[in-house]
């Protein structure tokens, strides 16, 4: 038995009678088949890190010049933050705010996990609601929030943005959102590495 | 380890040598994880159960009746691997068709479970450092194209300027690193001790 084998059986490449005696020579050889698992977790783990984003795959190799535009970036949004905050203050502080550990654990709730279709979105129930977001997060870094509404037209507005959020897990992070401030309608949360060019993370669900 | 041949397995069970039992766990459960984690979906918590539930009817089945050509005892293992997944598929697939239509679409979540995406997590992580890791964009486009998009090897080495032996290379480090990304955070050990039949 070969890699070769190992990679026509993991792509399911194989047909069934080849894959059976496969299978069956995996049983009896344990250190075979634990090279095969690993093939096997391999593919699952980059499955998983590419459902989130691509963006890993294709990164720039000069790390310095990415820490200083990441720095550049995060210098500009929070600049941009201060001063739209000091222009409307109190107009969309409060609708999103980070997860208070005070927070009642049996209040509302609410759970996304990846895109789904507009049909099957969750509901926003009413009050002050905790929003589990869960995705592959990297503990050791900080995540940026916005929330928009999607109107008409493929109109988006962002009607509040959070920044300096990290992951409760390391397939969890959590914020408040005030859902008796939203207007009726179709919203998403747009999840983004802070100081990162990968794409964000959208998480749709519906406030009636 | 040392391994024991089918055979010689068989007749120490029937014969009631606890040690035997456990020789028969060590050598089958990697490779029924292989088989039911292709059947399984990533599902952690549903291979754990198929692997524990073939196992055991396995060692029954050797402690009773016994099977009917000894030497093939990893073909029989497989076998019933495949046929409790099968069992295990339909009745997910009638508990689905059974329950009351109203009660689905009030608790209707298609999202997939924190557990679920939890499985591979730690698969998921070793992937990420290797990727920081790995100097080259190439090489990370590299199994991108052949993990991912499914692209073969002959294609990858034309569409990239790769003679097939740097291929082969690259890959084998990638899968190199990974497995040891993975052993140092303790899924090895984790694995020998994940059976407690």
């Amino acid at each position: 038995m070969n890699q070769e084998l190992i990679e026509q059986y993991v792509s399911g490449k194989m047909s069934q009678a080849q894959a059976e005696a496969f299978e069956e020579y995996c049983v009896a050889n344990p250190e075979f088949a634990r090279q095969v698992e690993f093939e096997q977790r391999l593919k699952a783990g980059l499955v998983l890190v590419a459902s989130g984003s691509t963006a890993e795959f294709v990164r720039s190799n000069h790390s310095g010049r990415w820490i200083l535009a990441a720095a550049a970036s995060l210098l500009i949004a929070l600049s941009a933050g201060f001063y739209a905050w000091r222009l409307a203050p109190g107009a969309t502080r409060h609708i999103m705010a980070a997860a208070s550990m005070n927070a009642q654990p049996d209040g509302p709730s609410m759970r996304l996990a990846l895109v789904r279709g507009a049909e099957n979105a969750p509901q926003l129930p009413g009050g002050m609601v905790r929003v589990e977001i869960v995705g592959l997060f990297d503990p050791g870094l900080q995540y940026s929030i916005a929330l928009d509404r999607l109107e008409r037209q493929k109109n988006v507005a962002t009607v509040a943005t959070l920044d300096s959020q990290q992951p409760t897990s390391p397939v969890t992070l959590e914020v408040m959102i005030d859902s008796d401030q939203l207007q009726t309608g179709a919203y998403s949360l747009r999840v983004r590495k802070q100081g990162s060019e990968e794409e964000a993370l959208e998480f749709g669900f519906m406030k009636f | 380890m040392d391994f024991v041949p089918g055979g010689e397995l068989s007749r120490r069970i029937r014969e009631g040598d606890v040690s035997a039992e456990s020789e028969l766990i060590r050598q089958f459960e990697p490779g029924l994880r292989v088989l039911l984690r292709r059947r399984t979906g990533g599902d952690q918590g549903l291979l754990q159960d198929l692997v524990q539930e073939t196992l055991l009817v396995v060692i029954q089945r050797l402690r009773g009746a016994g099977i009917d050509d000894p030497q093939k005892l990893a073909a029989f293992a497989a076998q019933t691997a495949r046929n409790l997944a099968i069992a295990s598929l339909r009745k997910a697939e009638r508990q689905r068709t059974d329950v009351d239509s109203d009660a689905t679409e009030r608790n209707a979540d298609p999202s997939p479970g924190v557990e679920a995406l939890a499985a591979d997590l730690e698969a998921a992580m070793a992937v990420r450092a290797l990727l920081r890791e790995l100097p080259q964009t190439r090489d990370r486009l590299m199994l991108k194209r052949f993990y991912l998009d499914d692209h073969g090897k002959e294609n990858i080495c034309e569409e990239m300027a790769l003679t097939e032996a740097a291929f082969n290379q690259a890959l084998s480090r990638a899968r190199r690193r990974f497995r040891q990304i993975l052993e140092e955070r303790g899924f090895s050990k984790r694995d020998l001790l994940s059976l407690g039949l």
